[in-house]
């Protein structure tokens, strides 16, 4: 199967059969969900051992207490949402106190209409977040000004501070406080939001199986 | 973690057979919806996220130079009062969730009254032949909802229609009476939703239009009931367990 690019020649401006265009858009869908699965498994193969190393962090922050504060914009907003709810109401496996920072309309249009949309996540963060707390921030760009500032109160406050990003981590990669960026390496912003929710997605089944051993242990000590 | 497929997955794509053709053919339905005026209404009472991201793939483009289109996440509260308010012939509903999600069965079985095309997007049990205009579906796997292949589905819907919108000459809708049998002006029993009844009759929605049905054969209904309508008789009260279209 090619993945070149489609360009639907066979289409003039008149013409109004649809049935090329059917056949080629199918062709199309096919194409793109093969680069999908292929950006999606290669960044699970490739980001590893960062995905341990995250996950090992967010398993023993959460064991002693720590709460996950998401956040992100637009897409990843939603899909800042969507892992909030992974973690604290999932289908089966251990709930954790997690929400997400895009959740409540008057908090943050309060904070974009008096400080300024820079500010929207890290004044929340100033208002809950204790040390010993998670922050995961989205962004396809890796550059959300809004992200980075959450970021740096986060880390002002203890907390433990994790980025996933798309192209290759943009201004997240050398974000100084980061302790964690998990990078997609996608050319398409859709292809790479797709692989940042594997990730995401990975991040949690593995957070899943650490705190189900610490629980293990903790009741074999107590004996 | 892994992405592997299913046996009766293609394991390039991850797609069952036709699921392109699905998404090809619901994109253009899509499209011309779309290119007529109609908006997009996006509903996911399980996960409100992936109905909000929808909307704003649409609203709020992520490639620079494509053009802003009408689209609305409906949140999962009061849904089915909040769609019929506002939704209008000619609409589209996208609703993602499971194949027994209360909210969203309620909402693809009244879309045909509303005029709403509808379009259902989950995994796991398929939900049963016609339940919405496309089903567009990932079988046998309950974490696609999470791992990135929901958004894979509706980002391909977004890209397709966006093809769709180029080719103008594709984006009229077909004629409804274009062969030797017409649906609209057949034989065939037509969904309604009562909006108001008194007394034998009750006035209803069908495909978006208010008509008047006789109520001889069916005897007292509700307002929201559904019945099917033949030539302004209604002839069949749909009970809230049956999620089958007439």
């Amino acid at each position: 199967m090619t993945t070149g690019s489609f360009l639907y020649p066979m289409l003039e401006d008149g013409e109004r059969d649809p049935a090329a265009l059917l056949a080629d858009l199918a062709r199309s869908a096919e194409a793109k969900a093969v680069e999908s699965a292929q950006l999606r498994s290669t960044t699970l193969a490739d980001r590893a051992q960062d995905l341990s190393r995250v996950a090992a962090a967010m398993a023993s922050a959460i064991s002693a207490g720590g709460r996950l504060f998401t956040f992100g914009n637009g897409g990843s907003a939603t899909d800042a949402a969507g892992l909030a709810a992974l973690f604290a109401s999932p289908a089966a496996g251990r709930a954790v106190p997690a929400r997400s920072l895009v959740a409540d309309t008057a908090v943050l249009t309060a904070l974009a209409n008096d400080v300024g949309v820079e500010v929207v996540f890290a004044r929340q963060l100033m208002a809950h977040a204790r040390a010993g707390d998670i922050a995961v921030g989205l962004s396809t760009s890796g550059g959300s000004a809004n992200v980075l500032r959450a970021f740096t109160e986060g880390r002002r406050r203890g907390m433990l501070t994790v980025g996933l990003a798309g192209y290759s981590g943009g201004a997240m990669a050398t974000c100084p406080e980061l302790d964690y960026c998990l990078a997609v390496d996608g050319q398409s912003v859709h292809r790479t939001q797709e692989a940042q929710s594997a990730l995401a997605h990975a991040l949690w089944e593995l957070v899943q199986d650490l705190l189900g051993k610490l629980t293990r242990l903790d009741s074999e000590e107590n004996r | 973690m892994t992405v592997a497929a299913a046996p009766d997955l293609d394991p390039a794509t991850g797609f069952p057979a036709g699921l392109a053709q699905d998404l090809a053919a619901a994109s253009l339905l899509l499209a011309r919806r779309l290119h007529a005026g109609g908006t997009l209404w996006c509903a996911s009472p399980a996960w409100p996220h992936h109905a909000q991201h929808v909307a704003v793939e649409f609203v709020h483009p992520v490639i620079v130079g494509k053009p802003a289109l009408a689209a609305v996440a409906l949140a999962a509260h009061q849904l089915t009062p909040t769609a019929r308010a506002n939704m209008s012939p000619g609409d589209v509903l996208i609703a993602i969730g499971p194949a027994d999600d209360p909210g969203v069965l309620d909402l693809v079985r009244r879309a045909p009254a509303w005029g709403v095309t509808a379009l259902w997007v989950g995994s796991g049990d398929r939900p049963p032949a016609g339940s919405a205009d496309h089903v567009l579906w990932l079988p046998n796997d309950e974490m696609a909802a999470h791992d990135g292949r929901f958004i894979l589905l509706y980002h391909l819907l977004w890209e397709l229609a966006h093809v769709c919108l180029e080719h103008r000459g594709v984006l009229e809708p077909e004629p409804d009476c274009d062969g030797p049998v017409c649906i609209t002006c057949s034989d065939e029993g037509r969904l309604a939703e009562v909006v108001s009844a008194s007394g034998p009759t009750a006035q209803v929605r069908i495909d978006g239009v208010l008509e008047e049905a006789d109520l001889a054969l069916v005897g007292d209904v509700g307002v929201h009931d559904l019945l099917v309508v033949h030539a302004g008789m209604a002839i069949t009260r749909l009970d809230a367990a049956g999620a089958t279209r007439p």
